[in-house]
């Protein structure tokens, strides 16, 4: 009997070594593993596509949730070799904790390309924004590959109070003024679309105004919709693409090139 | 943390030498209002409701196999937004204890349920008036209820004072949606979603 139980202990307490990890509180933003990954993994995009004629990116987005759905997305996009980034759309956690941040972070640092994560609506729940700020960096960035300018941004407005500027007018005209002069194409990429419940429809023109303003406006990226979607929102030639979630079995990959982009959504 | 482990680990081993005795749990029941006065007294690190927290409780049943506490814990700002003060309801249900030695006895199996509420503008009940439609988030951020299950090591202290017994516990934890996001998820592991924590437990006796 004795011999049973210390048996059955330390049984036990090998499994609390296994499970060393302590959470002091669901929300806590006492984050394990790497942080400030965009800014790494922009500094390896550029590194890579510096000299590109040509870039292919895949756009995950919306994975709150859906873990065993991002694993095989990210499967199937390692399975591939032509891609040479990997976007995601925001929508990492589904209530903000950090167990979310820290499994899916886990499993996109699986993929064999750099990837760069958007603020989703998601993400800001609790402490949730100050976790993704400390793990992937500021709400609003930008970076080049082969040419094409991203500006990515903070769309989530009805997760901001009114005095935070959601979306950063301030640094979308920042960003044209100093954008490098090698640029020949942009791209913006947000998680909430203009129009939707999440954006601040206030600025929708204003904001869209300024999107037209950038190097040959290609198209725009956005998730926060779940399904495909391809539409002409401002009526102006200048698509929304919207992402579908993992939820959906599908991300998307863009090809942009000297003579344009082609897109393709891919079913796993 | 792997160190803490260590001690808990030699502690069993000195203290499992000896033989099983009477319960160790049981105590002379207090009567019409002494009732409320606590039986315990316990703090804890980690486990969900905060970085410390502190609390008491009654014990009751046949066996005392019963406990019921208030806990009152706090988030020191460095591992949050800001520092939050955090209140817990837990109700647990230890079925046996084994007496290892005159002085030593083990509870080998403790497990229940605990309701966590944290202060802060960030969390909510229900969803702030701001959203559209009545169910644009369907949790609350503010409430967690957590599963655990653990162990204790019990020192009875053979005196008249105040002080019955210490024990030091250990438990493992895990949160309502969490487990709600493992059920519908192969790859989230158990690992992932599974936290430890230890405490510290004063029997009083009257």
């Amino acid at each position: 009997m004795k011999k049973h139980i210390v048996k059955y202990l330390l049984i036990a307490l090998a499994l609390c070594v296994v499970y060393s990890c302590v959470e002091y509180h669901p929300y806590d933003t006492n984050i394990d593993g790497e942080k400030g990954l965009n800014e790494r993994n922009i500094a390896l995009i550029e590194e890579l596509c510096r000299d590109c004629s040509e870039i292919r990116f895949a756009v995950v987005s919306d994975s709150q949730r859906w873990y065993d759905e991002l694993k095989l997305s990210i499967e199937s996009i390692n399975a591939r070799e032509d891609i040479d980034f990997v976007i995601h759309a925001g929508d990492i956690a589904d209530f903000g904790l950090r167990t979310e941040f820290e499994v899916q972070r886990d499993m996109l640092q699986k993929l064999d390309v750099p990837f760069v994560c958007l603020l989703g609506n998601h993400d800001c729940l609790g402490t949730g924004e100050i976790i993704f700020r400390k793990m992937f960096g500021d709400f609003n960035f930008s970076f080049t590959a082969a040419k094409t300018r991203f500006v990515c941004l903070n769309t989530n407005a009805l997760e901001f109070d009114a005095n935070d500027a959601v979306p950063d007018i301030g640094f979308i005209e920042e960003e044209l003024q100093s954008l490098p002069s090698d640029i020949e194409r942009s791209v913006v990429v947000m998680h909430a679309y203009p129009y939707c419940d999440q954006f601040n429809n206030e600025v929708a023109e204003e904001f869209h105004s300024l999107v037209r303003r950038f190097p040959s406006i290609e198209f725009c990226l956005h998730g926060h919709g779940h399904t495909f979607r391809a539409k002409d929102i401002f009526e102006d030639d200048i698509i929304y693409y919207q992402c579908p979630s993992s939820g959906e079995r599908a991300y998307m990959i863009f090809t942009i090139n000297e003579e344009g982009y082609s897109y393709e959504k891919i079913d796993f | 943390m792997r160190r803490l482990i260590f001690s808990i680990l030699a502690l069993l081993c000195l203290t499992a030498e000896s033989s099983l005795a009477q319960q160790h749990r049981s105590h002379n029941d207090y009567e019409g209002w002494e009732r409320m006065i606590p039986t315990h007294v316990k703090g804890q690190f980690a486990g969900g409701m905060g970085l410390l927290s502190a609390g008491i409780g009654w014990d009751y049943g046949r066996a005392n196999q019963w406990e019921s506490e208030v806990m009152v814990g706090f988030l020191p700002a460095k591992y949050a937004d800001n520092t939050h003060i955090t209140l817990s309801l837990r109700q647990l249900y230890i079925p046996w204890d084994v007496t290892l030695s005159k002085c030593f006895s083990l509870e080998p199996l403790s497990c229940g349920l605990y309701l966590n509420f944290i202060s802060g503008d960030r969390f909510w009940v229900r969803q702030p008036s701001k959203y559209p439609g009545a169910h644009y988030y369907t949790f609350s951020s503010r409430i967690r209820l957590h599963a655990c299950v653990g162990q204790r090591v019990q020192w009875n202290i053979a005196s008249e004072s105040l002080l019955k017994s210490i024990s030091l516990y250990y438990e493992l934890s895990a949160n309502d949606l969490n487990i709600i996001s493992k059920v519908t998820n192969r790859e989230l592991k158990l690992s992932d979603i599974v936290f430890f924590s230890v405490g510290v437990r004063f029997q009083l006796q009257r």
